[in-house]
């Protein structure tokens, strides 16, 4: 079903719950794995996956369509894991070495996390980076969002994404370089 | 065989993605979502939202208002009653009052020494210079020193 026609349904009383169940099938996985990129662990990750579906039931009547569906989704989605993550080091005073640290630890001893050597190093130079350039990072390398896509998610111009997205490949590179 | 990764470029590397889920996870996912909206209520209009949020902001200024208009109203009116109450005392009735409970102390006459020297109308004054001189005399205040 087209976003469009999913508005409409949703706009109408009688088609709502249908519409809005719709939505929650089409775009869950692409809002669970951003999610889970960011936060790591799965039960964190399918908590905020709820509560971000939750507020798009509360908000998506004063939704405005000048903005894609999903780019509003990701917005959602993208300000749920930073509120997530800076409640984390507010939580426990920890800085955000040992945030990442902890996350890293969580790849190695997840059951929901497996991969080859290279693949779990990928994800521990990921934790490296700063949680926005992390971001971006996964937008354009694992959704291949394109760089307006991502301007318009996270509110910052397409110039300073660039420069962000070749930063942090510079950055994991050498991560992955070191023994 | 050496397995360690060295100068690896993310262009050579599969883009994997090492995170699962448990099983039927996305098949049931939906599910549980719309079990929390059925309790959950959807925001109100716009407008609505912004009346709730300035009802509790307005009320201590609708207090405050409250209080303003009340104190004015008050100010306001106490003058006109005096006034009305006034108007309808006969002048008799004021003579009467005033003989009965007014007294009049020397310090009041002391007072007219100010006003004297104001250059005050008779007319303001509203007393002969007959009666003045009898007051006078009558509290033996001619020869007194203020």
């Amino acid at each position: 079903m087209e976003d469009k026609e999913i508005l409409e349904k949703f706009a109408n009383p009688d088609s709502r719950n249908l519409a809005f169940n719709q939505l929650v099938r089409k775009y869950q996985q692409k809002i669970y794995w951003h999610i889970r990129k960011m936060v790591i662990d799965h039960e964190d990750a399918d908590d905020l996956t709820q509560e971000v579906f939750l507020k798009v039931w509360k908000n998506l009547e004063n939704f405005r369509q000048d903005a894609q569906l999903y780019t509003w989704l990701y917005r959602i989605a993208t300000n749920e894991c930073l509120t997530f993550l800076s409640s984390k080091k507010r939580k426990f005073f920890l800085p955000i070495n040992d945030v990442a640290a902890e996350l890293a630890e969580k790849i190695d001893t997840s059951v929901n996390i497996s991969g080859d050597e290279i693949q779990l190093k990928l994800q521990k130079a990921l934790l490296k980076l700063p949680d926005k350039q992390r971001l971006v990072f996964n937008m354009k390398y694992y959704d291949d969002l394109k760089y307006e896509e991502i301007s318009e998610i996270l509110g910052t111009s397409v110039g300073a994404l660039k420069a962000s997205y070749h930063l942090a490949v510079k950055k994991i590179e050498e991560f992955l370089k070191q023994d | 065989m050496n397995n360690k990764p060295k100068n690896i470029t993310l262009s050579e590397l599969p883009k994997h993605n090492v995170y699962q889920v448990p099983e039927d996870y996305f098949d049931r996912l939906p599910t549980r979502i719309m079990e929390r909206t059925a309790a959950a209520p959807q925001q109100a209009w716009l407008p609505a939202r912004m009346w709730q949020g300035m009802r509790v902001a307005m009320a201590p200024l609708i207090l405050l208002a409250m209080f303003v208009g009340v104190y004015y109203f008050t100010l306001e009116s106490q003058p006109d009653q005096q006034a009305i109450n006034m108007a309808v005392v006969t002048d008799t009735e004021i003579v009467d009052y005033l003989t009965a409970n007014a007294s009049l102390e020397s310090a009041d006459f002391a007072e007219l020494n100010t006003i004297q020297n104001q250059e005050l109308t008779a007319d303001f004054l509203n007393v002969s210079p007959v009666a003045a001189e009898e007051e006078l005399e009558y509290y033996h205040l001619r020869d007194t020193d203020y």
